[in-house]
């Protein structure tokens, strides 16, 4: 992983450095906050681990400024234990995780794998399922013809692929794709209509079992 | 030279009672039509001409009438996709006629993404063909698509026939995007219509 290393103790951060390269990281290390945010406007990085205290400008305001510029890398802060408040606010500023010094350097690793984890899970564009190719990102169906999908054929499609083979209530499939809206089962039935349409249309070999008295199911057919 | 020569008469005879045939089954017993419109034509001479030369055919009436099998054209559009397939069924079932060749576009798009049903006819006439048969075959090609497929087809039409367009990669791939989109707005139609009906 490509890692930005805020830390304003020389010793610490050396330590961590060379700690993380050992373990087969690139690790950028600055001193404070601001140099944090000019790193990341210039160069892509895996994950942040951020001391809170620095100078210049402290970790949780340059947490909040790379929120806002729209970039979304995994960030770790490191916190001094005592300090509630900081832990609260570094969260609510944009962090995924903290830990509290002094911390194990194993335990800083361990961390950084499940956050790198997550992310590429979260990164999945493309689903796949029998000979279809779900793209979440251009909304687009594809098996032997390619087709467009609205967003919500989308949401649904890609949470039957993530459960295929099982059985997905139409309960289930309104939380998951209309959350807080006014729908109801004839929603969900007419959606798995137009799939099935879709599905029909693209020459799918998969197909959505199920109807208003039996759980839906996606299937390959051959 | 006229490139059909004393044929011109006889195909556009053709063509006429294919049209009047399709106009005369084109519905269900509800009366509600099958399709949206029907149009027809005699592809002109300077387009035949230079399709025989592009397929390196001496230009005559026999090369325009037997090795091209576009002389004769029609195309039916539709409201839905599924109107489509029933065309083509009141066009196999046609009286005179026999498919010799059909493609489904539709089911199987064109990687620029075109989508229409295709099918080449042989026609028996009465009057003789240019080789002398008496009754005479004669092929026609039918197109069946829906409206949305041949709005998009009219488009990537206008594209290709023009020369030097600056951005054309970018412009073929939004009209791919756009078939697609078509397509989506066409199942999706089909599906409501079925869900209606069904109430």
């Amino acid at each position: 992983m490509k890692i930005l290393f805020a830390e304003d103790e020389a010793d610490l951060q050396d330590v961590v450095k060379t700690y993380l390269e050992y373990q087969g990281h690139h690790v950028t290390a600055v001193d404070n906050g601001a140099e944090a945010v000019d790193m990341t406007k210039t160069d892509a990085y895996d994950a942040i681990v951020m001391d809170i205290m620095m100078p210049v400008m402290d970790g949780i305001s340059a947490m909040k400024k790379i929120r806002e510029s729209g970039n979304t890398i995994p960030a770790i802060f490191l916190t001094a234990k005592s300090q509630v408040e900081d832990r609260i606010e570094g969260l609510d500023a944009g962090a995924d995780d903290y830990l509290t010094k002094p911390f194990s350097m194993e335990e800083l690793n361990a961390r950084l794998r499940a956050l790198h984890r997550r992310m590429r899970d979260y990164k999945v564009r493309t689903l796949t399922y029998g000979n279809l190719e779900l793209d979440t990102e251009q909304s687009e169906l594809k098996a032997v013809n390619t087709i467009s999908l609205a967003l919500k054929e989308v949401k649904l499609l890609g949470y039957m692929i993530a459960h295929a083979g099982q059985d997905v209530t139409a309960g289930e499939l309104l939380d998951e794709v209309w959350p807080g809206e006014d729908a109801g089962d004839d929603m969900v039935e007419m959606y798995i209509s137009f799939l099935r349409g879709k599905l029909e249309s693209v020459q799918a070999n998969v197909t959505i079992m199920g109807d208003r008295e039996r759980p839906f199911r996606l299937m390959e057919t051959i | 030279m006229d490139i059909y020569g004393s044929y011109r008469p006889v195909i556009e005879g053709i063509m006429n009672k294919l049209a009047a045939l399709i106009e005369s089954s084109g519905h269900r017993e509800s009366g509600e039509k099958l399709y949206e419109h029907l149009i027809y034509r005699i592809k002109d001479d300077e387009s035949m001409r230079e399709k025989l030369k592009a397929g390196g055919f001496a230009e005559n009436e026999y090369n325009a009438l037997r090795e091209m099998t576009d002389a004769i054209g029609l195309r039916v559009v539709c409201l839905f996709i599924d109107d489509v397939y029933e065309c083509v069924e009141l066009i196999r079932a046609l009286p005179g006629c026999s498919v010799i060749n059909e493609k489904d576009y539709i089911q199987n798009a064109k990687p620029n993404g075109y989508r229409s049903y295709h099918m080449i006819l042989d026609v028996t006439s009465e009057a003789p063909d240019v080789e002398g048969n008496v009754p005479g075959h004669f092929f026609a090609e039918v197109q069946l698509r829906t409206i949305a497929m041949d709005t998009w087809a009219a488009l990537e039409h206008e594209m290709r026939y023009k020369k030097d367009i600056s951005n054309q990669k970018m412009i073929e791939q939004e009209l791919r995007r756009c078939a697609n989109d078509l397509a989506a707005c066409d199942v999706s139609m089909q599906t409501l219509r079925k869900i209606i009906r069904a109430q």
